[in-house]
């Protein structure tokens, strides 16, 4: 674990200069749950403001530097360029002598920078000198004993005892640069207070130590390394998947400039998108969620306004369909064009959800344990795994005992998107999705997740995708997870914005009522809407732009424009922002998972479990 | 020239093996040394071997929904295997059956075996099939679970939506009951199913049943029900005589009826009490009380006499409250569950949830002199490491 938090603290070093924190703070991710292992007394959580049924995606079913001298700071040692360079020396003299030995011509004290650049008297050469034990060798500069260079270890110099003789160790390389200066004929006289020649000695400890420093640089390093090399690549699937934009779909973002932050300039709309992605889809995929979030930057109001799916309005160049049918039609491109042709929404960027992505989360971090609060029972569950059928309404049963236990990624699937055995409908499925999405960060904010990271990277890769850059979608989280969820303005179209009806296929369909969908349009998005309800057919099928965006998962990003390396960089930003705001959100991968439960959830309120 | 390792280096070098000691996971300590471990096929289970865990008789359990049993000797043997999903295992009082669940995808089935193993008999099959109802999709799959004997070994109790379809007439709700109710078989004629709890529309249905030993006329269970506003969910233990609903005067009762209801409640609504556990003398019911959000608690309290024959009286409901109020914590934590007594009632076995497992630990009780309730002697041992079945009732014979 520990290697790990050093990888944690050491990641943001690279290149940044970051200097880590010694106790990062608790992750974002537990502002109200529990601990584990902490039993808090706690009532239990109060449901959330009531919301009519949704339509969305869970309740679908027809889911060292070393320094050297260790002087206390008195003088610094010479950097290790002018420590290398043979320093020039004044001729040799013959008979040099010292003070106080009678003899005319000494040649005095040496200059201070020379001093400092000598050797103690046991380097100067490599055989072994002895040195009179009444004299301690001291190290350049410093005034005292010798002081060994590792900070906080005891630094008494090499022990001398007495009668024995402290012997230079043969084989050492010297610290300091050995002086050009012959001693021949010197002799010490009467008197004689030897010159501390500045003999540099590397210790076998410090050795050591800097040698398994090293070593564990270069591990952490080369982990780092392989993170940031085998992360950067299912994120770029990710993050940035541009969608050309449909004629008459015009791009809201122009003038905003690529890559700033998402919230620095005027009010966003957001197009969130989810489609159960079960293999019974077969790859077509409908939308379940459409929910489009408006964020105004300088007041950080948040509205949501959610779709119901079954909305029978005119989807550009296909005619009268649901909602949902749009993105099967034409994917994220034909589903914004739909929105900003009905409603007059303009969208500046999209997030696209797999249920199955949730799944494999969960199914990554070997499930989650919780208290199912009560029975569970199901006649008519979607059946999701092992449908190999083309039958999008084949069923299972479900009973899910209540109590404490542990739960596979299907089956806390299934715990969160049962509506039956609960009257209360919604609030009853919010308390439990809460449960999940407790015990799930739980695990995500476990330190040894990080060993899980490329997989969780390989989960969301297919299953998350965003025109967002990284750091936007950082960004965004950020917000979502500091947001007073109270003050959100969440608003469904549902009764007494529609009315269900039938198809002309006798399919069962929701009519907007527009004269009330258009003020609510007009009131959440302001100018960033021409709000409409232009929802009847135009029996145009040719007017859709040139550019027909192929329909299926192939109707997502057309260009990965970034690189690996780019998101790379990306993934190294996002670490430092987080960890200078107090976060972990370890390369992203945080972020980019709120972003998944925001979807899959429909509400911000999971972003903050 | 002589060379040293000096005590700087020394220590030095200590501090660096500690670290990669940790780093490494080696050496790492978490009080499992006396726990040996055996394969389970979905991963390993530790079992106890310190001396300061003494129990007799066998528990039987399940792991990855294969039946498990553990004797006195911390023997470990496999009962189950192949693709039957197995839970809630319940031992005859003869010692001669086990019955349990078998758990298919759409469906489960009870069926029994010889405690010594062999072929399984089927009392109960839930097989079935989808079919259109109108335009409605309807299933015919039923499930059966949580088997529990009566004192003579002759009786069922079980959990079953069999009945889903009977209701619509009576209560004049269009749609199938799915809530598990509480039915009762004899196990020379399975077919004769009597009815014993019912539950109501999508209020979640009853769990845990079990007869009171020596007591055959009183059954325990888990109720889950709304309340009058049909908001708050009252998630309560009732206690009933298992031949009420067949009994009743006028010769027929429904889910919802008003009015009459063979069902006492014991625990009050506000509080949350399940998976009850009678004691061998069935003097006391061991439970499960949810106190808070991750915040559980083991409680033991005496039974209530005498509340089963006058069910509807208010005097009688007010009384059937009262001995939860002498109730005893035993122990607490994030998750405990699925409380079970030994044979001779000295101790309670439980599951605690530790490092991301379910395990089986056990609690020596005995009751305070001065209280007369029950007490933990001493410190809780754990049984298990490793994890078995949160979702499956385990139970200790003799």
């Amino acid at each position: 674990m520990a290697l790990n938090q050093e990888f944690m603290q050491r990641a943001p070093q690279q290149g940044n200069g970051y200097q880590p924190e010694q106790n990062p703070s608790p992750a974002d991710w537990l502002l109200a749950g529990p601990q584990p292992g902490v039993s808090p007394a706690q009532d239990r959580p109060s449901a959330p403001a009531p919301r009519p049924p949704g339509s969305g995606l869970l309740s679908n079913w027809k889911a060292g530097a070393l320094r050297y001298g260790n002087n206390g700071g008195n003088v610094s040692p010479p950097p290790i360029a002018e420590r290398n360079t043979p320093q020039p020396q004044p001729a040799p003299r013959p008979g040099i002598d010292y003070p106080g030995n009678g003899l005319k011509n000494t040649p005095g004290p040496l200059p201070l920078y020379q001093q400092a650049s000598m050797p103690p008297a046991m380097f100067l050469s490599p055989q072994q000198q002895p040195v009179p034990t009444s004299m301690p060798v001291q190290y350049p500069g410093v005034a005292g004993p010798y002081q060994q260079p590792q900070p906080g270890f005891p630094m008494p110099g090499p022990v001398t005892v007495p009668g024995q003789q402290a012997w230079y160790q043969p084989g050492m390389p010297p610290l300091m640069p050995m002086p050009v200066q012959p001693q021949v004929g010197a002799r010490p006289g009467p008197g004689f207070k030897p010159q501390h020649h500045k003999k540099s000695r590397f210790p076998v400890w410090a050795r050591v130590a800097l040698a398994v420093m090293a070593l564990l640089l270069a591990g952490t390093g080369g982990v780092a390394g392989y993170y940031y090399v085998n992360l950067s690549a299912p994120i770029s699937g990710i993050v940035n998947q541009q969608v050309p934009r449909l004629r008459g779909d015009d791009d809201p973002n122009q003038g905003r400039g690529t890559g700033g932050s998402i919230l620095g300039g005027g009010r966003i709309n957001i197009l969130l998108l989810g489609s159960d992605t079960d293999e019974k889809f077969q790859g077509t995929y409908l939308a379940q969620t459409d929910i489009v979030v408006t964020i105004d930057p300088a007041t950080k109001q948040v509205a949501m306004l959610s779709i119901p799916r079954d909305f029978w309005i005119n989807v550009p160049g296909s005619g009268m369909h649901k909602l949902d049918e749009a993105y099967a039609l034409g994917g994220v491109a034909l589903s914004r064009l739909t929105i900003a042709q009905d409603f007059g929404i303009h969208i500046n960027y999209y997030a696209w959800v797999g249920l199955d992505g949730f799944v494999k989360v969960i199914s990554t971090v070997n499930g989650v344990d919780v208290d199912v609060l009560h029975p569970i029972t199901d006649d008519n569950y979607p059946d999701d795994v092992g449908n190999h059928t083309t039958d999008i309404y084949k069923y299972r049963r479900l009973y899910i005992a209540p109590g404490p236990q542990h739960l596979s990624g299907q089956q806390a699937l299934q715990y969160v998107r049962s509506r039956h055995a609960d009257l209360v409908g919604d609030f009853g499925r919010s308390a439990r999705q809460q449960q999940i999405l407790t015990q799930l960060k739980n695990k995500l904010n476990n330190p040894g997740v990080i060993g899980e990271l490329p997989q969780l990277a390989q989960d969301l890769a297919g299953y998350v995708k965003t025109d967002m850059q990284l750091n936007q979608v950082f960004d965004l989280m950020r917000l979502a997870r500091n947001i007073n969820t109270s003050n959100i303005q969440r608003v469904t179209l549902g009764p007494p914005y529609s009315q269900s009806g039938t198809g002309p296929n006798g399919q069962s369909v929701v009519f907007p009522n527009c004269a009330l969908v258009v003020p609510v349009i007009a009131k959440m998005f302001g100018s960033t809407a021409n709000a409409s309800c232009n929802i009847a057919a135009n029996g145009n099928t040719s007017s859709l732009a040139s550019t027909q965006a192929s329909p299926g998962t192939n109707a997502l990003a057309q260009t990965a424009s970034n690189g690996v390396l780019q998101t790379a960089g990306q993934m190294v930003n996002v670490s430092t922002m987080s960890l200078n705001g107090g976060g972990s959100d370890w390369l992203g991968i945080h972020s980019l998972l709120d972003l998944l439960f925001l979807v899959v959830f429909e509400s911000p309120d999971a972003v903050q479990a | 020239m002589k060379q040293y390792l000096n005590w700087r280096s020394a220590l030095l070098l200590l501090l660096l093996a500690l670290s990669l000691q940790s780093c490494l996971g080696f050496g790492g300590n978490n009080g499992n040394s006396n726990f040996k471990t055996t394969n389970t096929g979905s991963g390993q289970i530790g079992v106890n071997q310190g001396n300061q865990i003494v129990f007799n008789g066998k528990i039987y359990f399940t792991i990855g929904h294969r039946l498990w049993v553990l004797d006195g000797t911390r023997n470990l043997h496999q009962l189950t295997g192949g693709k039957t999903a197995v839970r809630d295992p319940a031992i005859s009082p003869d010692g001669k059956w086990i019955a349990f669940d078998a758990v298919s995808k759409n469906s489960s089935d009870l069926v029994y075996i010889s405690v010594n193993g062999g072929k399984m008999h089927m009392l109960r099959s839930g097989n079935g099939s989808y079919y259109y109802k109108g335009q409605f999709v309807h299933s015919s799959s039923t499930w059966n679970v949580q088997p529990a004997w009566s004192a003579d070994s002759s009786h069922l109790l079980f959990l079953s939506d069999f009945e889903k379809e009977d209701w619509y007439s009576y209560t004049g709700i269009d749609a199938p009951l799915l809530d598990l109710q509480a039915f009762s078989i004899p196990l020379s004629n399975p077919s004769a199913v009597q009815d014993v709890a019912y539950a109501y529309f999508g209020d979640g249905g009853n769990r845990d049943p079990s007869y009171r030993p020596g007591h055959p006329d009183q059954i325990i269970y888990t109720h889950y029900a709304y309340d009058v506003t049909r908001t708050q969910q009252l998630v309560q233990l009732f206690m009933e005589n298992p031949n009420a609903i067949a009994s009743y005067p006028r010769g027929h009762y429904y889910p919802g009826e008003p009015g009459f209801d063979p069902g006492v409640a014991i625990t009050p609504p506000t509080i949350e009490c399940i998976e009850s556990a009678f004691s061998p003398d069935g003097n006391s019911i061991a439970y499960i009380k949810r106190i808070g959000v991750d915040q559980m608690g083991l409680y033991v309290m005496p039974t209530p006499e005498n509340i089963t024959s006058s069910p509807n009286s208010s005097t009688v409901a007010k009384k059937a409250l009262l001995p939860y109020k002498q109730s005893s914590l035993i122990i607490k934590g994030q998750f405990i569950s699925q409380p079970f007594w030994s044979p001779d009632g000295k101790q309670i076995a439980y599951l605690s949830y530790n490092n991301q497992s379910f395990d089986i630990w056990l609690a020596t009780v005995t009751i305070d002199p001065k209280t007369g309730r029950y007490v933990m002697k001493g410190s809780p041992v754990q049984l298990t490491n490793g994890g078995i079945d949160g979702d499956s009732r385990p139970v200790w014979t003799a």
